[in-house]
């Protein structure tokens, strides 16, 4: 039903997004400018950073635009603007580089920088290569992501601690990036295979719902507190880092109320799956129609959200329960939910997309067929990409730690994160897993990615404490 | 009784063999590496760390089933012995055939073959002879060397190439098998310690993770070590100045950093830590209280006692490199050299008594005015230890040229492509025409080969056309110049 609303609407909506598209992309183009007025000087990283930002999300949306209306036009526009991010991104790399006399890949900041990079590169590739057009409505939202991660994680430039003065470091991180690049592409084209193989909507919806659910679980168990409030890191502005108690002990403060506003987003975003579980269980397809209009208001929970946690994460003291006194926070000191929290918000916009323009999108997408080959093709590059990457960290190792190999957390998930893909490889090889199976499983072996690129850094205790 | 054993020993073999099992037990390993990384490992831990985060119950049960040092276990090594035997096993069981398929390439498609072989294509030609001709230009004009296939009733070309490429994933297996045995041989015979020395001092004697040491047949001496550190004071870089003893003979000298170690006779040392190693020298000017006498200048470490007069002497009681102080008292309050504080014992035979000295003065600990002697510190020297971490890791080697091979292997398995052609003139038992059957086969990135087929069957077709005798004279002088 909401389907046939929304194509009599199409020519409209198509001139909404651009006018959509051109305010947001003049916004930002006025607040860079300001940007550049208030410190005088144009090449600086921030401003790079920004423009690099503006490209990728005026991509973004001109390929989300691509996905609503099928308009190639919009395409052209967003390779572009991705072609030009790709620049300013290039020439942020290049800064930092120069500002710090080594290759910028020695925090988690300066790793972002160069993934973003190649997940750029690997899109426009996808596109012209492949034909595959719709992958920046999938790549470019975790591009944004992850400018918007590096806004926050910015950190000055830091001389290279002894452990980090090696070769071998540059070798290690470039392949683990090209590795990883390779790897989240790998995932979106599974995706789109799933969509072009006929997976049912629902199944989606009830995916969709189940991450966002995660999502809101890991924040309301982790960081709800008593009476409502929601623990966060405090920071320290003027050294622009977390407060700590003692060695490696965070202090937290505890925001009022938003732990209830978490928690109540939690509830409204399991609606979905609990239709989506009655749909199935009574075989009544009219709770599905519920489901879908649940996911309009766990959007609209979960924009409410994250603006909340924006504005009051922004300033404000807050009270601790571990010391006395007040004490500000800041999005910088809890960038994994934020993230998580704007990740939530696209996944479901996608759905949106899905249950809309489902039929466009299949005629704009590469055949199933075509798709499953690509996803073959991208993770026979990731694979060989990860092995060197373990393997040239191990040698790496072996010159510092004097170990080759001593079962790190980080080490441990990186074996993982090859085995998936192993386990990926031989199915395809010798059992003919093709399709479906096969791109649940890229699907998987790119969340383990994600996994050791993040949960083990900020998770999990070790020696990869830099990165 | 035999058959019936031959018959389990089959199945088993099947089963190890097989890709389910192989599945499950890499499910296994992700599994138990998982909890591994999640519950906190022991060689990493503190143990009051260890102590602090579970329960004495839990971290009882979790030591009970090993879960504390996962990958240590004798069942996850187990389980790594059973992925490399299902590894080997299937290995061999799949190898005769994927050797029969190398050491025997199929040369000349029959019937049943030209059916359902795709890509393929045929082309009408005038004679078996100059099809084939045809066919050798083109294969030769892609690169390959054609090869003539005369059977007794029939004939063909076939050409090919990277064959290597079917073997490619058996390179793979065996140099993880090599990595394997790399890290089992360094199990065994390797080990890994820890060695500190102070400066100028000498050892050869290794402490092992386990808590026992072990006696190298060379020393080490340590001829300085220090430390840099950038403008933000964060450290730049550790070194240290080692120098191997062998009978009473230096035969090595290398100044080692954090990722260039010392190699001596197949043991490593690594630039690992450096810091104070607690034992500090006071240098003091020391003038009598009363004013009779000349000032003195005296160098004390810790436990050192100096005569100052005949009836005085000063002895450095306690020293403290972080304090505080509780109820008139002085604590320790880390090993961090942050606030350091120094106890010095003035034993007087005139006054029968001794009084206590503090640096920095501490007046509600004691009064410094009262002593016979007034001491004014002028320099605090600390000395430092370098701290090296040793391993002796023989099967090291096997574990780098296994990564090396698997580099190699991984190569080939995806990129590079065994590709086929054959070429077969058939002619029409009804009407006598003739038509040259063109096939091909790749072994992976099908899609790619097969606009690679479209561009030959086309050469092909080139050749086939009547062309003028000077143009095709040129031809076959540049075919010949190759």
């Amino acid at each position: 039903m909401a389907r046939v609303k929304a194509e009599q609407q199409q020519p409209n909506t198509g001139m909404t997004l651009i006018v959509l598209v051109g305010l947001a992309i003049a916004f930002l183009l006025f607040m860079a400018f300001l940007n550049v007025v208030k410190s005088g000087n144009l090449l600086n990283e921030t401003n790079l950073l920004f423009a690099t930002l503006i490209f990728y999300s005026g991509a973004g949306a001109l390929y989300l635009g691509f996905g609503v209306t099928g308009t190639e036009l919009y395409v052209k526009f967003a390779s572009l603007a991705t072609g030009l991010g790709l620049l300013t991104n290039t020439a942020a790399i290049a800064h930092r580089w120069y500002e710090s006399g080594h290759v910028p890949f020695s925090s988690v900041y300066e790793m972002l920088l160069s993934f973003v990079w190649t997940l750029a590169v690997l899109t426009l590739v996808a596109e012209k290569k492949y034909g595959v057009k719709v992958i920046g409505t999938v790549t470019m939202p975790v591009a944004i992501v992850g400018v918007v991660l590096m806004q926050l994680l910015r950190t000055d430039v830091h001389p290279l601690v002894p452990a980090l003065q090696s070769t071998w470091l540059h070798v290690h991180v470039a392949l683990a990036m090209l590795a990883y690049a390779a790897c989240a592409l790998s995932f979106a084209l599974a995706m789109m295979f799933l969509i072009q193989d006929n997976t049912k909507t629902e199944t989606f919806l009830a995916v969709t719902s189940a991450s966002t659910l995660a999502i809101y679980a890991g924040v309301v168990l982790t960081r709800f507190e008593k009476w409502g409030g929601l623990n966060l890191v405090a920071w320290n502005p003027e050294q622009k880092s977390e407060v700590f108690l003692s060695r490696g002990v965070r202090l937290f403060v505890t925001i009022p109320d938003l732990g209830w506003l978490m928690t109540l987003t939690l509830l409204v975003v399991a609606t979905p799956l609990v239709f989506y579980g009655l749909a199935r269980w009574k075989n009544n397809d009219s709770f599905l129609t519920l489901a879908n209009r649940a996911v309009f208001l766990s959007i609209l929970l979960q924009v409410m959200a994250l603006v909340m946690f924006l504005v009051r994460a922004r300033d404000g003291l807050y009270p601790s329960l571990d010391a006395d006194g007040l004490f500000p926070t800041s999005l910088a000191a809890s960038p994994f939910i934020l993230s998580g929290l704007v990740g939530g918000v696209f996944i479901s916009l996608l759905y949106l997309l899905l249950l809309w323009r489902r039929p466009d999108l299949a005629r704009l997408l590469p055949s199933a067929d075509n798709l499953d080959r690509i996803t073959y093709k991208t993770i026979g590059l990731a694979f060989p990409l990860l092995t060197l990457m373990i393997a040239s960290g191990a040698y790496w190792a072996n010159q510092t730690w004097g170990s080759y190999w001593s079962w790190d957390p980080k080490e441990t998930w990186a074996a993982i994160t090859w085995l998936v893909y192993a386990g990926y490889l031989h199915m395809r090889v010798t059992r003919g897993w093709r399709g479906r199976r096969a791109a649940y499983f890229a699907i998987i072996g790119f969340a383990v990615v994600m996994f050791t690129f993040f949960g083990v850094t900020y998770l999990l205790p070790g020696l990869h404490a830099y990165a | 009784m035999t058959i019936n054993l031959r018959a389990l020993g089959h199945k088993t073999w099947r089963t190890i063999a097989s890709i389910q099992t192989g599945v499950v037990l890499l499910i296994l390993v992700v599994i138990l590496s998982a909890v591994g990384t999640i519950v906190l490992q022991r060689p990493a831990t503190e143990p009051d760390e260890m102590q602090n985060a579970y329960s004495p119950q839990v971290l009882r049960i979790l030591d009970a089933v090993g879960l504390t040092d996962v990958f240590h276990a004798w069942w996850f090594l187990g389980l790594l012995l059973m992925v490399s035997l299902c590894i080997v096993a299937a290995s061999i069981d799949r190898f005769p055939n994927s050797w029969r398929y190398f050491s025997r390439p199929y040369k000349y498609p029959d019937e049943g073959f030209r059916r359902v072989s795709h890509p393929q294509k045929s082309l009408a030609i005038a004679d078996e002879e100059s099809g084939l001709v045809a066919a050798e230009r083109a294969l030769h004009s892609l690169g390959f060397r054609p090869e003539r296939v005369v059977r007794e009733d029939h004939f063909g070309i076939f050409a090919e190439r990277h064959r290597i490429s079917e073997l490619a994933v058996y390179i793979v297996h065996a140099s993880l098998l090599l990595i394997f045995f790399g890290t089992v041989v360094d199990g065994i015979w390797g080990w890994r310690g820890y060695l500190s020395l102070s400066e100028g001092q000498t050892s050869n004697i290794v402490e092992l993770r386990d808590g026992t040491t072990r006696t190298i047949p060379f020393a080490i001496r340590c001829d300085g070590a220090g430390q840099e550190n950038y403008k933000d004071g964060t450290p730049k870089k550790w070194w240290s100045k080692l120098a191997v003893v062998e009978d009473g003979r230096d035969v090595q000298k290398k100044e080692i950093v954090v990722n260039d170690p010392l190699l001596y006779s197949g043991v490593r040392f690594y630039q690992s830590s450096y810091g104070p190693n607690g034992k500090v020298k006071l240098l003091l000017v020391a003038t009598p209280s009363s004013g009779s006498g000349g000032r003195q200048e005296i160098a004390l470490a810790v436990n050192d006692t100096v005569p100052l007069d005949a009836d005085t002497t000063v002895r450095f009681a306690e020293f403290f490199p972080d304090f505080a102080i509780r109820e008139g008292q002085v604590y320790k309050k880390s090993n961090y050299m942050d606030n350091p504080a120094a106890h010095l014992v003035v034993t007087s035979k005139k006054a029968g008594k001794d009084f206590d000295v503090w640096f920095p003065a501490l007046n509600e600990v004691a009064d410094n005015s009262k002593a016979p002697y007034q001491f004014q510190a002028t320099d605090l020297e600390m000395g430092h230890y370098t701290g090296l971490q040793v391993s002796h890791e023989p099967g090291q080697w096997g574990v780098w040229s296994g990564v090396v091979l698997i580099g190699v292997g991984l190569a080939f398995v995806f990129y590079v492509v065994h590709t086929r052609f054959w070429v077969v003139p058939v002619s029409d038992p009804k009407t006598g025409k003739c038509s040259l059957w063109i096939g091909g086969s790749a072994n992976r990135n099908r899609d790619a080969f097969e606009q690679r087929f479209n561009h030959l069957v086309a050469l092909v077709e080139e050749e086939l056309k009547p062309v003028p005798r000077t143009s095709r004279r040129k031809q076959v002088a540049t075919l010949a110049g190759n």
